[in-house]
């Protein structure tokens, strides 16, 4: 009887409970509604003022105090995302301490239960895939893909729409990192796990859809040819053109917008571009849509152009019906890296994107890409700076309450400025734009050359603060001083170049280049330790290829069209893995090569700073790279043989230039013009197939002719012997050398200081008059002026 | 490998220096005065450079303007001990010199305050005629240059070029080939007289003098090293940006804030009780129905790996769904051998039966799981006989199916299962499942 009294209230109790909680939530969960839909409408305001009632209601719920993070933010006009890093981190904490406390409760509830309260785990999803996309805008690609890689590895457990938007994010992270590894793991997980959903029916519908575009190709091939003339002449007019440096940039975007309207269909709209991911409704054809045009991006970024070339026109088919500006783009990308820039140019402009106020900047961008690649650098100059006004403009225009948060392209813009300026032999300007894009590229060791490289021309410009101490003296003046009895001749080696802005001229200098040379090689070699750490995205490709094998081998039980499903462009393992190895070896090879340049940059800058120990360590490491070119090989010996001498090593110093030693009195060619060439293109291009040579890259890089080198062996030895006293032979050197370089300041300096040497003052001075760099002053004039 | 910086005296301050160095009525203290007044330290190390260097040549200056000239280099470092002026080898190797004057040794020997010479102050006194013309050689010591050398040894910096190509420099000035050998430049035959017309090859001994100040350098002339500098590293297509308008990423909102989790919380609640007793039809439907509806709800659910057994033995048909849409997890081999770990049972093997239709398992799981019923059946011979070939006749049958529907390639287990049959030959099942076994073979 009491039991069954006890029992009875406990149920009265519950039920009463149960009603109440039922009243809070659906208060809370009416208030929640609201909030988010101040947030859609932009009203922050008015949303941050409903999250505030709701977190008197449910005090310190973490899903509120994030939503309440994220209000402020954009109420802010998305101005600080540091401060929006800290806060979601804030509260991502005090979720993982609610998770943990709570999981204390259910255990001491159950003892010996192992209770595992996964939903607080789910509420932490979308805090942490926030802070990893502030981390992206931020450009710190490493600390977001940390934040991701976490929830890519239960990925199964999350929303789907959650989940696309985390692939999504680590591709394109992967894609800035050029991590191609990375990249196909994730690519491979979204193709298995989205394209379950492809039933047969639409793969035969694909199958008709490519059937009716062969269709309409040929129909098209058949205009084409009666047009084809006509075609050919415009295209050689427009190559023509392109390549003067007075070239009108505006008439020739109308005369192609012209041509344009004609040929032009349909209006290809270029808002979709726009679009958030959230904001589209992800069909399978648009989703299948992303993941070829990723693939394209994947195929570009390993530079297997080939294979690119095949799926972009995959793309295009799939995009055929719908908006087809992305597919473009690629497309002339491809082009711009096959070096076929009149097709890549008319592929932007049929894109699109330059008329839309959000892509005009990247359009401008891409077509100076364009530019400076034909030689043509004030046009690209000019689109450049279209560019960052665009950016710039964007940037200000924008109303606080657009949800998007875009990022920042400027960045990328003002390194390509850089890199134009420095083609152009502006160091200055070069440098400023480096240092602003430093921010985003300060880890990667090309921009510190780059750098360095603007501290060197500003050198051999006379640029540098304090006056030209460089050793590269561009004449010598002799001075007639007194007359008569007591006229005397004095000889100057410096050309003194008045300064004028020295204050702007301070930030470059000989130090700042041996700081970013440092920078360099101290992070050349930490990538190289990082590709021991690519091994573990390697474990994770592993993983998934064995699970992509298993359902590539079931596939292949049920269906026989695998011959089919091949041509049309799936990646089969093996394409991918020769991708991958190519990528590979481009890499290294390139990382090969800047650490040459690294090197002997660090060398002559040493030197330049008289410090011979330090040039002597750095040539001495140039020497010993495997594989190093003749061209490096030749600077090595030729600055450790300096830094030597400096160091009154004289026999060591001897050993480096005997290197090239003919005999007694002879060098040999150090390198040949052929290896120069083959340097220069083994550098600059990798494509597969032969760059047209009127395309190519412009050569703008100035260096010693074969020959020119092998005076400079002359001279210096010749300057080494004359030290040692062996004026006899070291004359019989320098005269060959001013066979080879008539006009060489150090040649004349080391021959006038011989013939002197050996007692022979009329020969030093009808040398100096045989020199065109040798200018006479006359003494009177200043002493009249005093 | 010079490494001062250009040091050149400008037209002006050479003008004034000419001046100075003339004053040889002055006495030195104001000469020193006013150079101190005329020129800031600055410009010091400028002017001491042009004047240790014409100092270098003995016909260049008067005697009376070499003694201005080193009390010059004197005074603009005499805040400090002598032996640490900067151009004290300079110093010391004149005083030292022979050749020289013993006036001009006696007054460096003074400037550097050596020994006995300790009345610089008194002699600054006096002009550079008054000083020449007072100097009495008999009354004066004058040392080795190893001796001043041992003295101020640590501080005499030979210069700041000391490298192999400085020890062979030569002087910048050259001879005018013009100016006959052996002719005396300082003749006064070919000085300008006042008045009188020039005559040639006279020349104007202070416009020199001045040309010289205004002009020299520092360092000496020696061979030239050729440096070439480093070309510049070529610009890949790929180091220029071309920038595609990627997919926005957007922050995200958390639109579960305040949902309603009853569902998800029902279904849990079922699930725990699944796990001890079988749960009735309407139980079940509603669990199903729930993980229909949320494809996500499987991986929240509560189900673990170490749980999967106690809900295979209680409801093995909600095992068989859960298991399914776990398939494609990563966590989905956990479960599989947590089942393939269980104590054979009817309902296990249920499970797998109805999992090998709905899903694609693991054939390396398949294989271990007969294995594991044999063995069971094989185990279980000394208890009960009755239970035995119970479990024979299940795995006669779960076998017999698996081979009909082609689930498995009996040819990987053929011996074993061949095996298995002789041993319980005398179950009817396993003679039926032998008679496969060889109608297969056939």
């Amino acid at each position: 009887m009491d039991s069954r009294d006890s029992l009875s209230s406990d149920a009265v109790r519950d039920a009463s409970s149960l009603s109440d909680d039922a009243a809070v939530l659906s208060v809370t969960s009416t208030l929640a509604k609201t909030a988010l839909s101040y947030f859609q409408s932009g009203k922050f305001e008015e949303c941050i003022d409903v999250l505030i009632q709701l977190d008197q209601m449910k005090h310190n719920d973490p899903k509120v105090l994030h939503n309440m993070a994220i209000a402020e933010y954009f109420k802010d006009g998305c101005s600080n995302s540091e401060k929006l890093v800290e806060v979601l981190k804030r509260v991502k904490k005090q979720s993982e301490q609610l998770s943990s406390a709570a999981k204390d409760q259910v255990e001491a509830a159950n003892p010996g239960t192992n209770v595992s309260v996964s939903k607080d785990h789910f509420d932490r999803t979308v805090t942490t895939l926030n802070i990893a996309v502030t981390w992206f805008h931020l450009y710190h690609y490493s600390k977001s893909f940390s934040i991701l890689e976490p929830l890519f590895q239960n990925i199964q457990r999350l929303d789907e729409t959650i989940a696309l938007q985390i692939c999504f994010l680590l591709l394109d992270i992967s894609l800035a990192c050029r991590d191609a590894v990375n990249f196909l793991a994730v690519f491979d997980y979204m193709d298995k796990a989205f394209g379950v959903g492809f039933g047969s029916h639409e793969e035969n519908g694909s199958t008709m859809q490519l059937s009716s575009n062969q269709v309409s190709r040929t129909s098209s091939l058949l205009s084409s040819s009666v047009a084809s003339d006509t075609l050919r002449s415009d295209l050689t007019a427009a190559e023509s053109s392109l390549c003067e440096e007075t070239l009108d940039y505006e008439n020739v975007l109308a005369e192609i917008e012209a041509e344009k309207r004609m040929k032009l269909v349909g209006h290809i709209p270029a808002n979709n571009l726009l679009k958030t991911l959230s904001e589209r409704s992800f069909s399978t054809a648009d989703l299948k849509l992303e993941l070829q045009l990723y693939k394209v991006r994947f195929l570009l970024l390993t530079r297997n152009l080939k294979l690119a070339k095949r799926e972009v026109k995959h793309a295009m088919n799939i995009a055929q019906k719908r908006d087809s500006s992305m597919a473009l783009l690629l497309k002339s990308q491809l082009e711009y890296a096959h070096g076929n820039h009149p097709k890549a140019m008319k592929l932007l402009l049929v894109s699109g994107i330059h008329k839309e106020a959000g892509t005009s900047g990247i359009f401008n961008n891409n077509l100076g890409c364009i530019f400076y690649q034909l030689g043509c650098y004030q046009a690209s100059s000019v689109l450049f700076l279209k560019a960052l006004r665009s950016c710039s403009s964007l940037r200000n225009g924008k109303p606080a309450k657009t949800f998007s948060l875009s990022q920042n392209k400027s960045m990328l813009i003002t390194y390509n400025c850089g890199l134009l300026y420095l083609a152009s032999g502006k160091p200055l300007l070069a440098a400023q734009c480096f240092q602003k894009a430093s921010h985003v590229f300060r880890r990667q060791p090309l921009i510190w050359l780059r750098l360095a490289e603007c501290c060197m021309m500003a050198l051999q410009k006379g640029l540098l603060e304090g006056g030209n101490s460089s050793l590269d003296r561009s004449e010598i003046r002799v001075h007639v001083i007194g007359k008569g009895n007591r006229r005397q001749l004095m000889i100057e080696e410096n050309g003194y170049v008045e300064l004028a802005g020295s204050n702007q001229l301070s930030k470059l200098s000989l130090p700042l280049a041996r700081v970013c040379l440092s920078n360099g090689i101290y992070l050349l070699n930490e990538s190289l330790s990082n590709d021991s750490k690519s091994d573990l995205g390697s474990i994770l490709s592993v993983g998934m290829n064995e699970t992509k094998e298993g359902s590539s081998s079931d596939h292949e039980e049920g269906n026989t069209n695998t011959d089919s499903k091949e041509a049309k462009g799936g990646m089969s393992q093996e394409i991918i893995q020769n991708s991958l190895s190519a990528f590979e070896d481009i890499r290294n090879r390139e990382k090969q090569l800047m650490r040459q340049a690294l090197f002997a940059n660090m060398a002559y800058v040493e030197l330049e700073l008289a410090n011979p120990i330090k040039a002597l360590s750095a040539a001495t490491s140039l020497l010993q790279l495997a594989d190093c070119s003749k061209i490096y090989v030749f600077l090595g010996h030729i600055y450790a043989a300096e830094a030597l001498c400096l160091l009154n090593r004289p026999i060591e110093a001897g050993a480096h230039l005997s290197a090239y030693l003919l005999g007694q009195d002879d060098f040999k060619l150090p390198y040949a013009q052929e290896d120069f060439d083959q340097w220069w293109k083994h550098t600059s291009s990798d494509c597969e197939e032969t760059l047209d040579p009127s395309t190519g890259n412009t050569r703008d890089s100035v260096f010693l002719k074969p020959e020119e080198a092998r005076g400079a062996l002359f001279a210096d030895l010749a300057a080494l012997l004359a030290t040692q006293g062996h004026h006899d032979q070291a004359k019989s050197l320098i005269t060959h050398a001013l066979t080879l370089l008539p006009n060489n300041v150090q040649a004349t300096v080391t021959a006038v200081y011989i013939d002197l040497m050996l007692g022979r003052s009329q020969d030093a001075l009808a040398r100096l008059k045989q020199c065109t760099h040798v200018s006479f002053v006359p003494g009177r004039l200043e002493v009249r002026a005093s | 490998m010079n490494r001062s910086t250009m040091m050149i005296m400008r037209i002006e301050e050479s003008a004034i220096v000419l001046s100075l160095l003339k004053s040889d009525l002055r006495p030195m203290e104001d000469v020193l005065s006013e150079f101190d007044s005329k020129f800031e330290s600055a410009r010091y190390l400028s002017v001491c450079n042009s004047l240790s260097m014409m100092l270098q040549d003995q016909q260049m200056f008067k005697n009376t303007e070499r003694l201005i000239a080193f009390g010059i280099i004197y005074q603009c470092y005499s805040s400090q001990k002598p032996s640490f002026n900067p151009f004290l080898s300079e110093m010391i190797s004149a005083a030292c010199n022979e050749q020289l004057e013993k006036s001009e040794r006696a007054f460096l020997l003074h400037l550097l305050q050596w020994n006995s010479y300790n009345n610089v102050k008194e002699i600054l006194k006096l002009s550079a005629v008054d000083y020449i013309r007072s100097f009495d050689p008999s009354t004066h010591d004058f040392p080795e240059l190893g001796e001043l050398q041992r003295e101020y040894g640590d501080k005499a910096d030979p210069g700041p070029s000391s490298h192999i190509f400085a020890d062979y420099s030569l002087k910048k000035l050259l001879h005018d080939p013009d100016v006959p050998r052996g002719c005396d430049p300082n003749s006064p035959e070919f000085d300008v007289q006042a008045g009188v017309n020039p005559r040639i090859g006279s020349g104007d001994r202070d416009e020199a003098l001045s040309g010289f100040l205004g002009n020299l350098t520092m360092g000496g002339l020696g061979p030239r090293w050729i440096r070439p500098c480093p070309p510049r590293y070529p610009v890949h297509q790929s180091e220029l940006l071309w920038i595609d308008p990627d997919n926005k990423h957007e922050l995200v909102w958390d639109d579960k804030m305040c949902a309603d989790t009853s569902s998800g919380a029902t279904v849990r609640d079922l699930l725990v009780k699944g796990l001890k007793v079988t749960l009735s039809p309407t139980e079940q439907e509603d669990i199903i129905t729930e993980l229909a509806n949320d494809p996500k709800l499987v991986f929240h659910c509560g189900i673990t790996p170490r749980k999967l057994p106690q809900l295979v033995e209680h409801n093995p048909q909600i095992a068989v769904e859960i298991l399914t849409k776990l398939n494609n997890s990563t966590e989905i081999n956990d479960y599989y051998e947590a089942l393939g770990n269980m104590d054979m049972s009817l309902h296990s093997m249920e499970v797998v039966n109805r999992l090998t239709t709905a899903v694609e398992l693991p054939k390396d799981f398949i294989r271990m799981y007969i294995t594991n019923c044999i063995s069971s059946c094989e185990n279980a011979k000394q208890q009960d006989k009755y239970m035995q070939n119970r479990l024979v006749r299940l795995v006669c049958v779960f076998l017999q199916s698996l081979i009909r529907n082609k689930i498995i390639n009996v040819k990987d287990l053929f011996i074993e299962v061949q095996a298995f049959c002789i041993e319980f030959s005398r179950v009817r099942e396993a003679a039926g499942l032998f008679r496969l076994l060889k109608q297969l073979d056939e």
